[in-house]
């Protein structure tokens, strides 16, 4: 093991922080500078309020469900591990975010394994509930179309080349700004902006291929029970 | 029946910034009234928007990742702990090698005094004698042989003696 400091692995000792005083929370500036001064549940209290965000990303990345957890718990090891040389000139979140986008390329790399896309023609019922929501914002009602809409729209989403996937499923879906993505991924504002708006038009090429297909699907399959 | 994307929706490059933020609301009022002057008059810009709109819409179906509750933050401390007394642990492999090369030492030193002190014949293995007693040369001369009492001297005496001349 690399770098673990001897005050912060003697958990016995871990004091507890007036981590909020009075309606005051202490800032993540200062939870960094105690957490690099060996306190733990300064570091803790950092995983409490960023953890929610780094599960998006790393949810966001990967797109699958069943490894974010792990990855997430290795991005706060790695955040620990090198909490000491963390300079502060960024904000904490930015640092953390980073160390997650780099966790999960990581990750990516080692499975090189892309998943699957099913490409299977929507019923005439699928495409008129999605061409609801596309053209007037109509919801899904029950539980299990809003299910069966969401997996119609994660298989859309795998057929986008991986940044655009990830750009669209960090902003639209996991509610990353603009701002936040570029300095996460490392881009130029403009550009994250560019390749957003490219993205979305990818995705609608997608939804009108499928949505198309489907239809003369349909089509051939009633024209044949017509002949018969 | 479904809607017709079939229209183009290729964004004029220099303006496709400016439409993200349209869409995101973060176009300034200088920034929108040059928009859309621009949009009024290019059908490819107006295609793109109403694409990239229709993807807000869809998007939204799809649910953000869950919060991983309050439970997560105490399993990556725990982790972090283990870890940390996993490297308390660094000079265990120096050690438990220490250990082993003692006790080696010690039982080779045990072996060697007790082979000094005497024992040794006994680990001597019988074979070697008959082995040697084989390969003897049977036309060489006996080897010198001790006496047994003092009849034996004489006869030896005598026999040298006896030899000599």
């Amino acid at each position: 093991m690399r770098d673990v400091p001897k005050s912060m692995a003697a958990s016995a000792t871990a004091l507890t922080l007036p981590l909020q005083v009075g309606e005051k929370r202490v800032d993540d500036r200062e939870l960094v500078r105690l957490s690099q001064n060996g306190t733990e549940a300064a570091f803790e209290e950092l995983v409490r309020r960023h953890q929610q965000r780094v599960f998006a990303l790393v949810g966001g990345i990967l797109h699958r469900p069943d490894d974010v957890e792990d990855v997430a718990q290795q991005v706060f090891l790695k955040a620990y591990l090198g909490i000491k040389k963390f300079d502060q000139r960024a904000a904490f979140s930015t640092w953390l975010y980073k160390i997650a986008v780099n966790e999960c390329w990581d990750y990516l790399r080692k499975r090189k394994v892309r998943p699957l896309v099913y490409e299977a023609d929507l019923s005439e019922e699928q495409v008129s509930r999605l061409d609801g929501i596309v053209s007037s914002d109509r919801p899904p009602e029950s539980a299990s179309t809003r299910m069966e809409t969401r997996e119609i729209l994660e298989r859309m989403l795998e057929a986008l080349p991986e940044q655009d996937r990830q750009l669209l499923v960090l902003k639209e879906i996991e509610g990353f700004s603009v701002q936040e993505l570029a300095e996460i991924l490392d881009l130029n504002v403009n550009t994250v902006k560019v390749r957003l708006f490219r993205a979305r038009g990818r995705i609608m090429d997608t939804y009108r291929r499928k949505v198309n297909s489907s239809g003369k699907a349909h089509a051939a399959s009633a024209a044949n029970r017509k002949e018969s | 029946m479904a809607t017709d994307w079939s229209t183009t929706s290729a964004a004029c490059e220099k303006y496709e910034a400016l439409l993200e933020d349209y869409l995101n609301g973060d176009l300034s009022a200088a920034d929108a009234k040059t928009a859309a002057e621009h949009w009024q008059n290019c059908a490819g810009c107006r295609a793109a928007l109403q694409h990239a709109a229709a993807s807000l819409r869809l998007l939204r179906v799809a649910g953000p990742t869950a919060d991983p509750g309050p439970g997560f933050a105490r399993v990556v401390m725990a982790r972090i702990r283990e870890k940390s007394a996993g490297g308390a642990n660094f000079w265990q492999p120096f050690v438990s090698f220490g250990w082993r090369f003692t006790a080696t030492a010690t039982l080779a030193l045990a072996v060697f005094v007790s082979y000094n002190a005497g024992w040794g014949h006994l680990l001597q293995p019988k074979v070697t004698t008959a082995r040697l007693t084989e390969s003897m040369d049977l036309f060489a001369p006996e080897p010198a042989r001790v006496p047994a009492n003092g009849d034996e001297v004489l006869m030896m005496v005598a026999d040298n003696s006896h030899a000599k001349f």
